[in-house]
């Protein structure tokens, strides 16, 4: 392999690792309420202003300013559960509106709501948030890498692998996989569903804000900062099959690295669309995912 | 004469055979209760002859033509009507709605359909809900609206599955009396029903099922009676 | 046993109800008929243009999501869609105005009708993500092909020889036309079957609705009056740029929809004016528009689910009584 290809599929699975912090907390939220929630790059966005805006504005070291952006975004995504997700519990939420279109309705509104109100109060701007390291360049063999980029990479992989663990083996992560399998059945056992849920929501908004503070030394934090991260969210949950998160995990660094080669070899102008066109054809040709099986209808 | 003739159709599901070499003729007229243990492929027989699943292998023919590549909309439209167990009715739509779709996509004008509606809202008794949407009537009350759709225009074979399952007695005797009436009038039913009791006041004629195939089809006081019905009931090996 | 001379007197048929909404809805076109004769500021009879642009857009979505339960992402695609095709076959082929409209309405309602029956099976969350997959391609397709489309700088497009008074009976009038074909089309058994599609697809198709037909029938109408939509646009603007199919368009759309409330015929056309004209007045003001607006969607879907058509209905009822 030449050192063009090592390099390119180093730093698209380091995008990849970001990616997955994202599309893990929507793959669970399409789990637990088999909703897509369209304000999921906004919890994305609040971590990035959560981080940069606390280090430089309260001087708040950066060690302090990363936990401080999970649990923001962790409050948001609770908020978000309690005031908005609550009537999807019932199916029919009333003969106004059905369910998917009102998750479809209140989480695009939320997604506006958020973009614009910051985008009022703080402002248009984007703001630069501090690298965690000064180093600019770390070589690596044919790979060269900023030194906050390496970092972040680490702590993303430990994030992840924290994560993946709490939902397989923690006493929550097994109830909110039984949830995710079958609500009713769940609640029948006595699992308080509810509060399945509201972890799902924390745990989400949290992952994700922090994927917006790791990642805001490079993409400036600005109002509509996280669209993109979000749409690339969408993209993985369905790769890797609605609600899977080890398939959302290998989704990603599939997606980051096929970007990073797509965008040199194929078309820079298109990168952004072969993800799109990937994610159409999935739902259309293959709903269950990359790995997933055909489920049967009962 | 045959109306309906259902030949060796099969239904696989991985490795699970759902309906397993099923034959059967139903004539013109006639009520024939469809019994079985949980399992053991009645409803996937149904959604079979509804056009919702189509069959691995066999053949079903209504008054001798072909139809087992139909669609729902095509068969709706030559007559077989399905009756679901959990209730489908257009929740969002008021009862009188609710009818006059089924009576405007089977091709009846305006005027005839809401005619009809009206008849068939005081036949089963749902003229004081007759404004709400189906969305806010009981369950019971869903179930009597389900058969009101089913007929609209009667259909000339109807499939209800379980229809009195958790309904209350009084609204089980208004359907119970609906069934009777339009089978007194030569109208042809396939009736699922865990039911014993109903089943043998209502269906001169039973199939039994088990493990996805037939084991008996007979007149309901043999079938009741026939040592394989109370083995599939009592020892079964469908779970 | 005392019957009712007719059983279920007082029910109110689906007919009877878009009626009166479409009275209600022709009510509130001619007070907008009117308004040029109090306003002749340029600059609010503009205003009032886009907001006629957005109501025709609104009221094809609603078609689309809030009568037949598909709910689409990608309403301001096509009204991109078929301001570039005026465009394009302007710039390109001296195609005059005229028709180069009537060409947009065949080419986004042509796309209308695959796009709908490739997502036939789509419900909910998928179909929502397809859509608004759709919507990116296009509008990146729009924005990077600049050979062709001169990308985010837009594309000039011919305007017609008539002035702003002009051009707003002209929008009015294409609204109004639109108005009365929804209004034949729900009256119609096409409005029960819509509405049964949306509330239960299969039950549908077990009464005899040819559902394919349906849904691809409302798809391709939805997405040929939004065609329309943008190609009068583009000529009222003189300008095609990919902006026109923003996510943040079909967000201001959705809100004018569901503020109005979704599956009634008045509900959306209001709303847009509503919805447009006061986020103007709020630009003035602070420019708190959006957030107020995304703030009422949020609110509407939560609380007020048959939205402002809803509430004043519930208001005549109580006036009624008392």
């Amino acid at each position: 392999m030449s050192a063009i290809n090592v390099d390119l599929a180093v730093n698209g699975f380091i995008t990849g690792l970001f990616y997955a912090l994202m599309a893990i907390g929507l793959s669970l939220i399409f789990g637990i309420l088999k909703i897509v929630n369209f304000a999921h790059g906004e919890f994305y966005m609040v971590g990035a202003y959560a981080y940069t805006l606390v280090a430089l504005a309260f001087g708040v070291p950066v060690w302090v300013a990363l936990p401080i952006a999970f649990l923001v975004g962790a409050l948001v995504g609770w908020a978000t559960e309690r005031t908005l997700m609550r009537p999807l519990y019932a199916g029919y939420t009333s003969w106004g509106l059905m369910r998917d279109e009102y998750a479809v309705i209140v989480t695009f509104g939320l997604s506006l709501f958020l973009i614009n109100l910051v985008d009022k109060v703080i402002g248009p701007y984007a703001y630069r948030g501090p690298p965690l390291v000064e180093t600019s360049r770390v070589v690596l063999g044919p790979v060269l890498i900023s030194g906050h980029r390496l970092l972040a990479a680490g702590i993303a992989i430990a994030v992840i692998l924290i994560t993946a663990a709490l939902i397989k083996w923690s006493f929550w992560g097994q109830q909110i996989r039984a949830v995710s399998q079958n609500r009713l059945g769940a609640s029948l056992a006595g699992i308080d569903t509810a509060k399945a849920s509201a972890i799902v929501f924390m745990l989400s908004g949290g992952l994700a804000a922090f994927a917006g503070a790791l990642l805001s030394p490079v993409i400036n934090a600005s109002p509509d900062v996280g669209i993109f991260p979000a749409v690339k969210s969408y993209i993985i949950v369905v790769l890797g099959g609605m609600g899977s998160v080890p398939g959302a995990i290998v989704a990603s660094l599939l997606l980051g690295v096929i970007e990073s080669f797509g965008a040199v070899y194929l078309s820079y102008q298109y990168r952004d669309a072969f993800g799109l066109i990937l994610l159409m054809l999935f739902l259309l040709f293959r709903p269950q995912g990359l790995f997933g099986e055909k489920g049967r209808e009962v | 004469m045959t109306l309906l003739s259902v030949n060796g159709v099969t239904k696989r599901y991985g490795g699970l055979t759902a309906v397993d070499d099923v034959s059967f003729d139903i004539v013109a007229g006639e009520l024939v209760g469809l019994i079985g243990p949980n399992g053991s492929g009645k409803t996937t027989l149904l959604n079979i002859l509804s056009g919702l699943a189509t069959a691995d292998a066999g053949e079903i023919l209504l008054a001798d033509i072909p139809c087992q590549r139909l669609t729902p909309e095509q068969l709706a439209h030559r007559g077989v009507m399905r009756m679901f167990q959990l209730t489908r009715v257009f929740r969002r739509m008021n009862v009188i709605d609710n009818l006059l779709v089924a009576g405007r996509a089977l091709g009846l004008d305006h005027g005839e359909a809401l005619t009809r509606a009206h008849a068939l809202i005081s036949e089963l008794r749902l003229d004081a809900v007759a404004a709400l949407d189906a969305g806010q009537l009981s369950g019971g009350q869903m179930k009597l609206l389900e058969f009101g759709v089913c007929f609209m225009v009667p259909p000339r074979i109807a499939l209800l599955d379980e229809p009195f399952a958790a309904v209350h007695p009084t609204m089980k005797e208004i359907m119970g009396a609906f069934i009777r009436a339009r089978h007194a009038k030569g109208q042809t039913f396939i009736l699922v029903s865990h039911d014993m009791p109903v089943v043998v006041e209502l269906c001169p004629r039973a199939i039994c099922m088990n493990a996805g195939a037939v084991v008996i089809d007979a007149t309901t006081r043999e079938v009741l009676n026939d040592a394989r019905v109370i083995e599939a009931y009592l020892g079964g090996h469908a779970a | 046993m005392t019957q009712p001379a007719t059983p279920a007197a007082g029910a109110q048929l689906t007919t009877t109800k878009t009626t009166v909404e479409f009275r209600a809805a022709l009510v509130a076109m001619a007070i907008v008929a009117l308004i040029p004769l109090g306003v002749g500021n340029p600059y609010w009879l503009g205003v009032l243009i886009v907001s006629m642009y957005f109501a025709i857009l609104a009221g094809g979505w609603n078609l689309l999501a809030g009568y037949t339960g598909q709910f689409s992402l990608a309403p301001a695609t096509f009204a991109m869609i078929g301001a570039y095709t005026t465009g394009l076959l302007g710039t390109y082929y001296n195609v005059p105005p005229l028709l180069g409209i009537v060409a947009a309405v065949v080419v986004s309602g042509l796309v209308g009708l695959l796009l709908g029956r490739a997502v036939l099976r789509l419900v909910g969350p998928y179909l929502a993500l397809t859509t608004l997959s759709f919507a990116e391609i296009m509008r990146l397709v729009a924005s990077n092909t600049i050979d062709i489309t001169r990308g985010d700088l837009g594309l000039g497009v011919a305007g017609l020889p008539i002035g702003r008074l002009a051009w707003y009976y002209l929008f009015l009038a294409v609204l109004v036309v639109l108005l009365i074909l929804f209004y034949l089309l729900l009256r119609s058994k096409a409005g029960l079957f819509l509405q049964a599609i949306r509330d239960d697809e299969v039950a549908a198709r077990r009464a005899g609705v040819d559902v394919v037909f349906w849904k691809t029938a409302a798809f391709t109408l939805s997405a040929a009056a939004s065609g329309l939509a943008g190609a009068l646009y583009a000529h009222f603007a003189e300008l095609v740029t990919p902006e026109l199919g923003l996510i943040a368009q079909t967000g201001l759309i959705l809100s004018m929809a569901v503020i109005g409330g979704m599956g009634t015929l008045a509900g959306p056309l209001v709303a847009a004016f509503l919805v447009y004209v006061l986020s103007e007045w709020l630009r003035d003001v602070g420019g708190y528009q959006l957030v107020v607006f995304a703030a009422l969607v949020v609110i509407f879907a939560r609380f007020f689910r048959e939205g402002l058509w809803g509430l004043a209905k519930a208001a005549v009822r109580r006036w009624r009584q008392a």
